[in-house]
C-alpha cells in the first residue's frame, strides 16, 4: 500500500460515509467501501440526480441506509455499484474482476428485481421465502429498498406524474415486502411518505408564507433565515403541520425582525404605532369601513394570539410552580 | 461585553433544554418540539442567544442530510463559555418559592447609620 494520501482526508463526502458505517459496524472493511466508492465516483462522474446534485449522492445515500441496518461489507459496496452497470458504461464482467462474484451478483440481483414477473413480486410480498428466492439474495432485497427509500425521500424532485406512479408501486409491493422481510420502520418510512405524496397537491402556501416573512428581515439575514425554515418545513410530513409552523413563524416575525435589526426602544414605538396606524388607514383606502373593520379585526385577532401565547408558557408555569410551592413548603 | 439576554420563561425553557447536553447540536424543530414553545417564539430566542455569544449557530456538515433526503439543517451550540453563562443566568433568575429563604437568610445590617 503506497498510496500518496488516505483518500477519505480529501474527500469529505467518503470520510463521512466510511465514519457512519464504522459507528454502525466497527470492523467494517474501510479499504473494500472506498474501493466501491470510488469506482461508482469514477463511473458516476458528471451524472445528476433530478435534484441537480452529483448522480453519487443516490448509491452514498443507500449505502448509508444499508449501513444503518447492519448491512456486512459485500452489500455496502454492492450497494454503492448498484446502478453503475445498468446506468454507466461499467460491465458486470469488469466489476467481477476488480470486486468478485459475491458483490457482482448482488448488483444483478439488485438490477433485475425491476424485472421481475408481477406474480412472483406479490407471492414475494406475502411470503419471506418467496422474496428471497425471487432476488436469490436477501441481501439484494435490503439493498432495494434503500434504493427505493431514498428515491422517496428525494420524490419531489421528479415529474407529478412519477411521483404518482413511484407512490403507487411503493405501496403496493415495497411496504408489504419491508413488513414481510421484518424491516418495519424502513416500510412504515415508505409507507407514509408514499400515501403522503399521493395526498398532496402540488404548490405550497407555507414555502410562500415563510418567503414573505424572511423579505420583513434585514436584507443581509434573509437568505439564512429561509433556507434554516426550509429545511424544517420539509421534515414535517403533512401539509398541515407546514402550514401550522409557517404562520408560527409568520406570527412572531415582528419580534425576530426586532432582534435582527436591533432598533432603539424609541424606533421600536414609532415602528410599532406607525404599522397600527398604516394597517388600519390601508383597510380604510382599499375598501370602505367593511375592509377596515376586517383588517383590524385580523389584526386584534393575530396581537391576540400573540399576547396569548406569549402569556400562556408564563401563566403554565407560574401554576406549575404555585403547586410545587405548596407541596414543597407546607 | 455583549448584553445578556432576557430571561424570559421562554428562554430559561429552550437554555434549560439545551444545557441537558451542553456539548450538542440542537436545530430549530428539535428544540420547537421539546420545549413545544411556538416557532415565532423560539427563532427569536435564537437570535437573541447568538447576538448574546451565549449559543452559534452552522450548517449540517455531515452527509446524513443527502441520505434523508431534505437540505442541510442550521445547527446551534453553546460557545465556548457560553452553556457557563446560559447556568449562571438560570441560577440568578427569580425562581418562585426561593425568595422567602433568600429573604431570611439574609444577614440585616444592624447598625442602621453605617459609614461605608
Amino acid at each position: 500500500m503506497n498510496q500518496p494520501a488516505d483518500p477519505a482526508s480529501t474527500d469529505p463526502v467518503l470520510a463521512g460515509l466510511l465514519a457512519h458505517i464504522s459507528r454502525h459496524r466497527p470492523g467494517a472493511d474501510a479499504q473494500l467501501i472506498t474501493r466501491g466508492y470510488q469506482t461508482a465516483a469514477y463511473w458516476h462522474q458528471g451524472q445528476t440526480r433530478k435534484s441537480g446534485d452529483p448522480y453519487l449522492t443516490h448509491p452514498v445515500a443507500v449505502a448509508t441506509i444499508v449501513a444503518g441496518l447492519g448491512a456486512d461489507d459485500q452489500t455496502l459496496c454492492a450497494a454503492l455499484l448498484h446502478d453503475t452497470v445498468e446506468d454507466t458504461p461499467y460491465t458486470q464482467a469488469a466489476m467481477r474482476q476488480e470486486f468478485g462474484a459475491e458483490i457482482t451478483g448482488l448488483v444483478a440481483a439488485v438490477t433485475a428485481l425491476d424485472r421481475a414477473p408481477a406474480e412472483q413480486v406479490s407471492a414475494a410480498c406475502a411470503d419471506d421465502a418467496a422474496a428471497v428466492a425471487l432476488a436469490g439474495d436477501r441481501r439484494a432485497l435490503v439493498i432495494k429498498l434503500a434504493d427505493r427509500l431514498h428515491n422517496i425521500r428525494t420524490i419531489r424532485y421528479v415529474s407529478r406524474a412519477k411521483q404518482v406512479d413511484k407512490s403507487r408501486q411503493t405501496l403496493a409491493v415495497m411496504v408489504p415486502l419491508a413488513r414481510t422481510l421484518g424491516m418495519d420502520s424502513i416500510g412504515a418510512e415508505l409507507e407514509s411518505r408514499a400515501a403522503a405524496t399521493l395526498r398532496k397537491r402540488p404548490g405550497s402556501a407555507s414555502g410562500g408564507l415563510l418567503a414573505v416573512a424572511a423579505a420583513l428581515l434585514p436584507p443581509e439575514a434573509r437568505a439564512r433565515w429561509r433556507a434554516e425554515w426550509l429545511a424544517e418545513l420539509q421534515v414535517l410530513p403533512t401539509h398541515r403541520e407546514q402550514l401550522r409552523f409557517a404562520v408560527q413563524i409568520v406570527l412572531g416575525i415582528g419580534r425576530l425582525a426586532v432582534t435582527l435589526y436591533q432598533p432603539a426602544a424609541a424606533i421600536r414605538r414609532a415602528f410599532g404605532a406607525v404599522l397600527t396606524a398604516a394597517v388600519a388607514a390601508s383597510g380604510l383606502v382599499a375598501g370602505g369601513w367593511r375592509a377596515a373593520l376586517a383588517v383590524t379585526a385580523t389584526v386584534l385577532a393575530v396581537l391576540a394570539t400573540v399576547l396569548w401565547t406569549l402569556h400562556s408558557h408564563d401563566r403554565t408555569q407560574r401554576l406549575a410552580d404555585l403547586i410545587r410551592a405548596l407541596r414543597g413548603h407546607r | 461585553m455583549k448584553k445578556e439576554p432576557r430571561m424570559t420563561q421562554a428562554t430559561k425553557m429552550v437554555l434549560r433544554e439545551m444545557l441537558a447536553d451542553p456539548a450538542a447540536h440542537y436545530y430549530g424543530l428539535q428544540l420547537i418540539k421539546a420545549t413545544a414553545l411556538p416557532g415565532g417564539t423560539l427563532y427569536p430566542i435564537m437570535a437573541r442567544l447568538e447576538r448574546a455569544g451565549w449559543v452559534t449557530g452552522d450548517w449540517e456538515k455531515s452527509v446524513a442530510h443527502i441520505a434523508e433526503g431534505r437540505p442541510p439543517r442550521h445547527y446551534y451550540q453553546f460557545t465556548e463559555d457560553g452553556a457557563e453563562q446560559a447556568r449562571a443566568a438560570l441560577a440568578g433568575a427569580y425562581q418562585p418559592g426561593q425568595r422567602r429563604r433568600l429573604d431570611f437568610g439574609m444577614p440585616w445590617p444592624d447598625l442602621p447609620g453605617m459609614p461605608q
